[in-house]
């Protein structure tokens, strides 16, 4: 192929369809060369009033159109009535339709022509070459698609959905379950009473409520099990005495999720759906939650929390990885996922400490503390240990004194979390290490050091230790020291200005061409998506908070408040959140895949193994972390 | 589009075959059953050295193509011929071209011979086409011996026969340009002209449609229709 030719070798009517566009966004921002392929390959039709241009029932759109003269007129039939209604306009030099011809699907709405019109289009293979090729064209496509990775996300779920033939996700309002009237009764009801009528109606639970129908207590079968076992009273005892008081409530706005998460923390089976005035309305029961997904989460961290033996505890993991697998099969999104794989993590972390501590109590007052992934929440079945702990030091003994009684529990602990699956860390970034069992006053003035003297090895540990949490043991003692770390970060500019340089280190694999980046080994293509996609915005999102004050750990949770403190854009943090979140997603699916195929976990993964949706959403969310990096370039002028 | 008739004429001087064979060049096609939504039309529009076709020449040819009812933009003719003998002073300022084009054009006979080629024996329109057709069969036939006669149909006289209620305030391309809101990217500059009547001749064919004229004989006889309705307005 020869040189592409020059503007004024062109046919007259190409240069002159360039200059019409190069009048109009996103035209005006693209290369010559791509501008003259639009030309080359557009061609021009005419309607004329009313006639229609586009409809859903055309299948799968085909054509990218911009309007060269005239009118677009999208119609909708209303709901209501059958009336059509415009719900937009499109005119000269705008196009459509964005959403559906990226979607591969067909129209919602009518497009329909008002008064003369000329319309520009290309065909779907120029379109792709364009998208791929041009960035402000893609750009400007995707912005034009305002929930484009909305839509991808429903779709997943749909599916997964579809497989398993319910229309329940746990986004789902309470008020959406069928909430069943709740069999209640006073507190003064003989024991005996509320069984029989408990029996009669069928049902597990029985809510004891005041003369206003406020629950005030919940008694179960479980309990009636415990009572008898226990020889706690005879069964005439007012239930009153008996029952599990300030049970579990959610308003009817609460979703399922909420619920599950509410169930698996404090092991209760069943919640009461209340109102605004906390009245009982109904009762939600682990059951009505998860009887379609059979995910059994509550009985889970139940059966964690309460297992007597590290055997135990090591056999169930494998019911997480179930649990994890059924979730992601339902539509669970990554951040639900993420959290409730923390949260068991979190319920498996406290039971080993609890074990041990029944059997040799150091007898210090601890806080356990986890960084980096855990510590933001933010774990995958894939996960290694990184722990510490802030112990309060007992009058009459010095710190060195401590650590001797610490730090053998601690080591018991660290090891019997390796036998649960949690790897021990490479680095020795564990509680066992005497570096890392530290007082409050020792912490702090590590964590002065650590600013202080930003080496480059300190930074490397950033994204361990500035991301913290407390996941047993008293949790002022740690707010107390974020709250010193916090305010030093925020004075010293330097510090920060180090970290945003270190976190734009790590470019998410794109090239300049708008392929994947590999990581070459051997034949296959890898793509890294933690350390190549999740950790670029980790990073990004970890300097910005830090440099605002923002003491959450968790990565979504701090874009939230940086969108509120008006740092990130609100526009640009949902897109961010959800390049993020969809990585994950990404990212999990191929971890369950694997452990499917009894491959050892790793996050890598072949590119050409997704589907072409799946690739373009990746490649655009790494899109997503480039333009995160750019604004910590611009903020720290690096 | 010009590397395509460079590599072309390459071939040709290369006496390599694949170019158009001078004696089985394309026929041309009559106006019978061809639905106007699906059939292929040349929109044509010439520049020349001057008004008289029995001694002014053409020096450019711009046409498009109208194929399933849309103008696509890489099946399109753009050519300045290579004629510097001739004396073009007259015309230049109406169309631009001066001698330096002229002779960075291409020979007439590879230009025609490729035009044959392209338009494949497809109708023609023009605007105002009487006058095209003459200089372009005069050219065809003094260069190539071509005798052929293609089926022409004349956009100026369409546009009034189906839009008979628009008032243009006058009978040129320019007015019914400015009626339909066109823009013309080059007025005089052959290929822009043809662009803008292929524009019209799109808007006509949607209006033929919306008439129940759906193929090149349907359109003959509504042509025709209206040429006696004008007649009887001319003479009643």
């Amino acid at each position: 192929m020869t040189a592409a030719p020059q503007d004024s070798e062109r046919p007259q009517n190409t240069r002159a369809i360039m200059t019409f566009l190069r009048e109009h966004s996103p035209f005006s921002n693209m290369d010559d060369a791509h501008l003259a392929h639009f030309a080359e390959h557009a061609s021009l039709r005419f309607y004329g009033d009313g006639d229609v241009v586009l409809s859903p029932e055309d299948g799968p759109v085909k054509r990218f159109y911009i309007v060269k003269q005239g009118r677009i007129r999208g119609e909708r039939a209303r709901d209501k009535d059958g009336e059509t209604e415009t719900t937009f306009e499109i005119s000269q030099g705008e196009c459509f339709p964005l959403a559906a011809l990226i979607g591969e699907r067909p129209t919602r709405t009518l497009h329909r022509a008002s008064g003369d019109t000329f319309c520009l289009s290309i065909e779907h293979d120029t379109f792709v070459m364009l998208f791929s090729q041009s960035d402000p064209f893609r750009d400007f496509c995707l912005r034009g698609v305002s929930s484009l990775l909305d839509q991808v996300n429903q779709r997943i779920q749909t599916s997964a959905m579809a497989s398993i033939g319910s229309s329940n996700s746990l986004d789902t309002p309470l008020e959406r379950y069928a909430i069943r009237n709740p069999i209640v009764c006073s507190p003064d009801l003989p024991v005996r009473k509320a069984v029989a009528r408990m029996h009669e109606n069928n049902v597990g639970s029985i809510v004891i409520t005041d003369d206003e129908r406020r629950p005030t207590g919940i008694f179960t079968l479980r309990d009636l099990r415990t009572m008898v076992a226990e020889e706690k009273g005879p069964l005439d005892t007012p239930i009153g005495q008996v029952m599990t008081k300030e049970p579990c409530c959610l308003t009817a706005q609460a979703d399922a999720f909420e619920a599950a998460m509410l169930m698996a923390e404090h092991h209760f089976a069943h919640i009461c759906v209340v109102d605004d005035e906390n009245h009982l309305i109904g009762m939600v029961s682990e059951r009505d939650l998860f009887s379609l997904q059979r995910v059994d989460l509550v009985n889970l961290a139940r059966t964690i929390g309460t297992a007597s033996h590290l055997r135990t505890l090591v056999s169930l993991r494998t019911d997480v990885s179930r649990l994890v697998d059924a979730m992601l099969a339902h539509g669970a999104d990554s951040g639900q996922v993420v959290k409730i794989i923390t949260t068991l993590n979190d319920v498996t972390v406290r039971r080993v400490l609890e074990l041990n501590i029944k059997k040799n109590d150091p007898g210090i007052p601890f806080t356990w503390l986890t960084f980096g992934s855990e510590g933001r929440q933010e774990q995958t079945l894939l996960t290694d240990q990184d722990n510490g702990i802030l112990f309060q030091t007992p009058d009459g003994m010095t710190e060195d004194q401590v650590r001797e009684k610490l730090l053998p529990f601690a080591e018991t602990v660290n090891n019997e979390l390796a036998e649960c699956g949690f790897t021990l860390c490479k680095g020795n970034i564990m509680a066992s290490n005497p570096k890392l069992c530290l007082s409050g006053r020792e912490w702090d003035d590590w964590f002065i050091r650590f600013i202080d003297a930003s080496t480059p090895q300190n930074l490397v540990y950033s994204s361990i230790f500035l991301d913290m949490r407390a996941v047993f043991g008293p949790t002022e003692p740690l707010d107390a020291l974020l709250d010193k770390v916090l305010t030093r970060i925020r004075k010293n500019d330097l510090f920060q200005k180090m970290l945003a340089g270190n976190a734009i280190t790590r470019k998410p694999p794109l090239t300049m061409f708008r392929n994947f980046r590999y990581v070459q080994e051997g034949k296959k293509k890898k793509l890294d998506l933690k350390r190549q996609g999740l950790a670029p915005f980790v990073e990004a999102v970890r300097v910005f908070a830090l440099a605002n004050g923002v003491g959450e750990a968790n990565t979504l949770e701090r874009m939230n408040r940086l969108a509120e403190k008006g740092i990130f854009d609100p526009k640009d943090a949902n897109a961010w959140q959800e390049a993020y979140s969809l990585i994950q997603a990404i990212r999990m699916r191929a971890h369950q895949e694997m452990l499917e195929r009894e491959e050892p976990l790793s996050n890598y993964i072949d590119p050409d193994d997704l589907n072409p949706l799946d690739r373009r959403i990746l490649r655009e969310s790494f899109r997503q972390a480039q333009r995160l990096q750019q604004k910590l370039e611009v903020t720290y002028q690096l | 589009m010009l590397e395509q008739i460079k590599d072309w004429i390459e071939r040709l001087r290369a006496g390599s075959t694949g170019g158009p064979d001078r004696e089985h060049l394309p026929t041309p096609k009559t106006a019978g059953d061809q639905r106007l939504s699906d059939c292929r039309l040349i929109v044509l529009d010439l520049e020349t050295t001057g008004l008289n076709a029995s001694k002014d020449e053409v020096i450019a040819i711009g046409a498009v193509a109208i194929n399933n009812n849309a103008i696509a933009m890489d099946d399109q003719f753009d050519l300045i011929l290579r004629r510097p003998e001739l004396d073009i002073s007259e015309t230049v300022l109406i169309h631009g071209i001066g001698p330096e084009a002229l002779t960075r054009g291409h020979e007439t006979e590879d230009a025609l011979l490729h035009l044959l080629e392209w338009m494949n024996g497809d109708p023609i329109l023009a605007y105002h086409s009487v006058f095209d057709q003459k200089f372009l069969e005069k050219a065809l036939r003094q260069t190539l011996g071509y005798t052929q006669p293609h089926t022409w149909i004349d956009v100026a006289e369409m546009l009034p026969a189906f839009f008979p209620d628009a008032k243009t305030g006058g009978r040129g391309l320019d007015n019914w340009a400015d009626f339909f809101g066109l823009e013309v990217s080059a007025r005089h500059h052959a290929a822009a002209d043809a662009m803008a009547t292929a524009e019209l001749t799109l808007a006509v064919i949607n209006k033929a449609r919306k008439n129940d004229v759906t193929t090149l004989k349907d359109l003959n006889g509504k042509l025709k229709y209206y040429r006696q309705l004008k007649n009887m307005h001319r003479h009643g």
